[in-house]
């Protein structure tokens, strides 16, 4: 029997035929949810609950004095106000760093940082009760830039810090100087980026249900179930073990949810523990965008070298990123930023300095990309520009520097194997007729509409960072009826890992019928399988589901091999049909109630730690990432220099993602993220007034794309450059497409114009501003 | 849930005079026809209101007729049936453009043509091409009825000519030989948007020569404008381009754009001159 994960892992990346893997089954939930069928947290409301919404502070930064609701109390609809002093446990929640509270104490921050949870018997009650939260203080002056904020020591967001810096990152390596005296093309830029709102269809929600001795349930919209289970055991000052949180169908994360997530599970729980009632507590779009962490906003220096042959020599790289009142996951994210920075090249020497500077404005939070959309904007710009000034094509100076199987990163990391960038990339410029439209363009530049056609290709380390501990976990059991649960803490966020691809793989695995497996996801129920993020859900979030039905169906065959005495290589067992050498032929479920009646352990856990290498943070060399996913699209546009309007006319993709374990779930995943990072590109922006609101905290004055801006997206082109600890050698997929998608349009737009674009969004008024300078 | 507006009194008159009544009679009370833009200000508090006299059941209110000369459209028709509506896209080509180019399928099913004036918006889409085609307002109180030229009909930002206790009744067009006619709307998206700027032009042409010609923009000004200085300059004259871009200028002169969330006042200016350009050359056939 093998129970080893390593060899269960091998056994099936080395498969070289399939039954599920890598078809394009089609997703069980999508017609149910299309009928409205699918049950999100507000759903698990009834009858007799009570409701509760937060105060928010309004104004951007002061002491607090007093915190007045007595009065509030007196109508007897209001149940509680609830604030940090109710709070049993430990009110700090901040992930990388100790900075945050669950509810403001001492200070606030940011405008719209949570204060008190209000609960009563109805939503008009909680509505009205909100607004009449006195918060008495005394008004500090408030920064709002980043670089301003850095210099700062006057104006400290966080006192006992003595800086408004809040986290810093560098990579050294080699020796720029020298290296930029190699080169005989240098290229430097500032670049900016802007903030994005998630806008998911659902805003954050979650229902808190106490149970005996303190227990509770949360259902919440959450990606990663344990991690709220820990921060509501540390806010109750309970024990994890007491918390159990669901995951049900959740209206979207990208991220969002992934900060906010256990946060609303915490107030919910905090309201729940004090009124021993459920309590659903949720934010109206206007609370959401107000509350959560927003993608970066950066300011990125960014200088380049490269000879005449068209060999990058160096990089030196500045990156700030404006994380807000709170550090969050700021630290990770520039981090991740950091180390993604040259884009896939080789680069010989690089001196990278990264700042996450504290502001007065929301913080900054996980977004699709985590950090590398933006970096990734002002490398890709850089690329374009040295090809122009070396006179490459844009594609052919990509291709003398990208990453091959056993080049070296920035951080000195060894890629051994799962590099396809570099065919996925070429295949790219012959399939979208690169050269041709390249050249086309160019001598058509006249008249009110220009075309351009721009590259891009990023990168995106798989698992967490550095040697920051990742694992996968999950339980399986199989019925005796043959059907099998599987145990996952993957949430169902629309992608439709659990729903389609998991089962996939399970039915793979195991041969058991794809209809008897039923993922059971996104609880605390589950072993901790980490979070659904970082595009890991199918791909380090699924080893553990590889791992243990590889345990049962090894299980499986040593038992058939000793019962009907043959070799376990003449046991076939595929979609439900199980052949044992030229005799014996049953039905799975016939195989499942014969091992029940011998004595087969048919429930197993599938565990695997990600091995790792070491880091150093002084000079940022060593071990970054496990594997990286590689993307590279090419974008087209069209611009009427008359308004600045900017159509993006066809986007071509090309991915490095591994095994595909669904095309159809894969494409979806491209198709989202390449629309998501067009808006953020073209039209999405948050307005921050000069008190530091939100003041487009709805979705009539912060746009995002619809159907009319989607462009022809054409079949994704892929390399399936195998990770050999990915479940049948899947990476990641779910956040690459957005990456280079700023970068790709932007590319476009500077073709298309004959200048260069370094800020987003490219709104109407920026693009014919631009325009304007073109035309001069 | 959370989103449940505050409770109101509900009423549904069946005639006009009965509204009318229920209007003068009940403190803060207010019409309400589709709702798009009431119910919203109602959530935001920009509106406060007691008591909601819903019109929609109001037969006279609704429905496109073909009078002959005239073209009536109900106040409480439904943008819908006005851009399914033969009569209007054989007649008034502007108004279908703009209302194609508003809202949603589902939005274009509640909301009305009347609530879109009276909201009195400075980016109504449906009144640019009101005010090209001139169109009168036919305004419904205790003691009658009056009519009131679309062009004296927004009195200022998100105000109108409409009184205490008065309805708008319906939407009356002459019907003409405006044979030329160009719309353009400029939005941050490409659709289901709210317009940045946007310009109607309709014009009678006959041997080259300019006969009449009405411009009119939103969002550029307080409320939607007509363009009276630019129609001079070509009003009687040869198609020239020199002539049309002269109006455009014209334009530019003729708007007070703001900033706000959706742009810029400079970038408005600039697109009030570019966009009448466009629009203006295209109506008229000339590059
Ligand atoms: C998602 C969305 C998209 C939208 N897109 C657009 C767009 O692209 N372009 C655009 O211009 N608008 C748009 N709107 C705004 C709105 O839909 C329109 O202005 C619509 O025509 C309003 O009509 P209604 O019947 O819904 O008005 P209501 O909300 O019912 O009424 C609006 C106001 O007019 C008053 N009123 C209504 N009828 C009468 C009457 N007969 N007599 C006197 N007073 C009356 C009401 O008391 C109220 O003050 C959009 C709104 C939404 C929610």
């Amino acid at each position: 029997m093998v129970e080893d994960p390593e060899i269960i892992i091998r056994r099936w990346f080395v498969a070289e035929s399939f039954i599920a893997v890598g078809k394009s089954l089609e997703r069980v939930d999508s017609i149910e949810k299309v009928l409205g069928r699918a049950r999100f947290v507000e759903d698990f409301f009834e009858e007799g609950f009570l409701v509760a919404r937060l105060a928010l502070a309004r104004i951007p930064h002061a002491r607090i004095r007093k915190i007045s609701y007595d009065h509030i109390l007196k109508n007897p609809k209001v149940h509680q106000v609830l604030t940090y002093r109710d709070i049993p446990g430990e009110n700090q929640v901040g992930y990388a760093i100790p900075d945050q509270p669950l509810l403001a104490e001492r200070k606030v921050r940011y405008y719209g940082e949570p204060v008190a949870v209000v609960v009563g018997r109805d939503p008009d009650t909680v509505n009205s009760a909100v607004e009449e939260v006195v918060l008495d203080v005394d008004p500090l002056p408030a920064l709002y830039n980043s670089l301003e904020a850095m210099e700062r020591q006057d104006i400290l967001v966080h006192e006992a810090l003595g800086t408004n810096i809040a986290f810093k990152t560098r990579v050294r390596k080699g020796d720029v100087d020298s290296g930029f005296s190699k080169a005989d093309v240098v290229v430097e830029n500032t670049y900016r980026t802007h903030h994005q709102e998630h806008a998911y269809l659902e805003p954050e929600a979650a229902l808190a249900i106490p149970d005996l001795e303190n227990r509770i349930t949360v259902i919440a919209t959450i990606q990663y179930p344990h991690l709220g289970q820990k921060i509501v055991a540390k806010v109750l000052g309970i024990p994890s073990s007491y918390v159990k949180i669901v995951a049900p169908y959740i209206g979207g994360g990208f991220g969002g949810k992934d900060d906010e997530g256990p946060l609303v599970a915490a107030r919910a729980a905090l309201a729940a523990y004090h009124l021993r009632r459920p309590v659903l507590l949720y934010y109206t779009r206007e609370d959401s965008m107000q509350i959560h962490p927003k993608r970066e906003a950066t300011v990125i220096r960014y200088k380049s070298g490269a000879t005449q042959d068209g060999k990058l020599t160096a990089i030196e790289v500045t990156i700030v990123h404006d994380t807000g009142a709170y550090a969050n996951r700021g630290p990770f994210i520039l981090w991740r930023a950091t180390m993604h920075s040259s884009g896939p090249y080789y680069v010989p020497n690089a001196k990278i300095d990264g700042y996450c500077v504290y502001t007065n404005k929301v913080p900054q939070g996980s977004f699709r990309g985590f950090g590398n959309p933006s970096v990734q904007f002002a490398a890709e710009a850089q690329m374009d520009q040295l090809a122009e000034k070396l006179g490459f094509d844009p594609i052919d100076l990509r291709l003398i520097n990208m990453l091959r199987p056993s080049s070296e990163t920035i951080t000195g990391q060894m890629l051994m194997s799962s590099v396809g960038i570099y065919d996925a990339l070429k295949k790219l410029a012959s399939e979208s007729n690169w050269r041709i439209k390249r050249r086309m363009y160019e001598e058509s530049r006249a008249g009110r509409f220009r075309r351009g056609i721009g590259v891009a290709v990023g990168w995106h380390g798989n698992s967490t960072s550095r040697a920051v501990p990742d694992w996968s976990n999950s339980y399986i059991h199989i019925s005796r009826d043959g059907s099998v649960s599987v145990y996952t803490g993957i949430v169902e966020i629309g992608q439709g890992s659990p729903s389609s691809s998991h089962r996939q793989l399970v039915a793979e695995v195991l041969g058991c019928p794809f209809e008897k497996v039923n993922i059971v996801f996104g609880t605390t129920d589950a072993p901790d399988t980490g979070a659904t993020h970082a595009s890991r859900g199918t791909s380090v979030g699924a080893i553990g589901i590889l791992v243990a039905a590889g345990k049962i169906r090894s299980r499986l065959e040593s038992f058939l091999a000793e019962y009907f005495n043959v070799q376990k290589e003449e046991i076939k067992m595929s979609s439900g049909e199980v052949v044992v050498g030229d005799k014996v032929k049953m039905k799975w479920e016939e195989l499942i109630a014969l091992a029940y009646s011998k004595g087969v352990d048919l429930s197993a856990t599938g565990y695997f730690f990600l091995p790792k290498g070491v880091f150093n943070d002084e000079v940022g060399q060593g071990f970054a990432y496990p594997a990286f996913s590689f993307i590279a699209v090419v974008a087209e546009v069209e611009v009427d220099t008359f308004t600045g309007k900017v159509r993006v006319l066809e986007v071509h993709p090309a991915l490095a993602v591994g095994k595909v374990i669904n095309p159809e779930a894969v494409k979806t995943q491209v198709e989202g993220a390449i629309v998501q990072g067009l808006g953020y590109t073209l039209m999405e922006k948050l307005v921050i007034s000069e008190d530091g609101r939100i003041i487009n905290d709805n979705l009539t004055d912060y746009v995002i794309p619809t159907s009319h801006e989607t462009p022809v997206i054409r079949e994704a082109i892929f390399v399936e450059d195998l990770w050999e600890y990915g479940p049948f050698g899947a990476k990641g997929v779910g956040e690459m497409a957005f990456i280079p998608m700023p970068a790709a349009i932007a590319n476009a737009l500077s073709h298309a114009l004959g200048i260069r674009v370094t800020e987003l969004p490219l709104t109407l008024d920026k693009v014919y501003s631009l325009t304007r300078d073109s035309s001069r | 849930m959370y989103y449940s507006i505050p409770k109101v009194e509900y009423y549904r008159p069946k005639t006009l005079e009965e509204a009318i009544e229920l209007l003068l009679n009940i403190e803060g009370s207010k019409i309400v026809a589709g709702g798009t833009d009431l119910l919203v200000d109602i959530k935001t508090s920009r509106a406060k209101v007691r008591a909601l006299i819903d019109i929609n059941s109001i037969a006279e209110l609704r429905g496109i007729v073909d009078a002959g000369e005239f073209i009536r459209i109900g106040a409480a028709t439904k943008l819908q049936e006005i851009l399914e509506s033969h009569t209007i896209s054989e007649n008034l080509p502007l108004l279908r453009a703009a209302i194609e180019s508003m809202g949603s399928w589902q939005i274009r099913n509640l909301a009305t043509i009347g609530g879109n004036l009276c909201t009195a918006s400075p980016a109504a889409d449906t009144a640019p091409p009101l005010l090209a085609y001139d169109a009168e307002l036919t305004i419904a109180g205790r003691s009658g009825l009056r009519v009131v030229p679309v062009s004296k009909f927004f009195t200022g930002y998100r105000k109108t000519a409409i009184g205490y206790g008065e309805i708008l009744k319906e939407i009356v067009v002459r019907k003409s030989n405006w044979t030329k006619w160009s719309y353009v709307k400029l939005g941050r998206r490409g659709g289901f948007t709210l317009s940045i700027v946007a310009v109607a032009v309709t014009a009678k042409i006959s041997n080259s020569v300019v006969e009449d010609i009405r411009i009119a923009l939103n969002s550029v000004a307080p409320t939607p404008i007509r363009a009276y200085r630019a129609e001079e300059v070509l009003r009687g004259k040869k198609i020239e381009m020199k002539l049309v871009e002269e109006a455009a200028r014209f334009v530019a002169g003729e708007v007070s754009p703001i900033d706000d969330i959706r742009s810029t006042s400079w970038y408005r200016r600039e697109m009030s001159h570019r966009l009448t350009l466009d629009t203006l050359s295209r109506a008229l056939g000339v590059e």
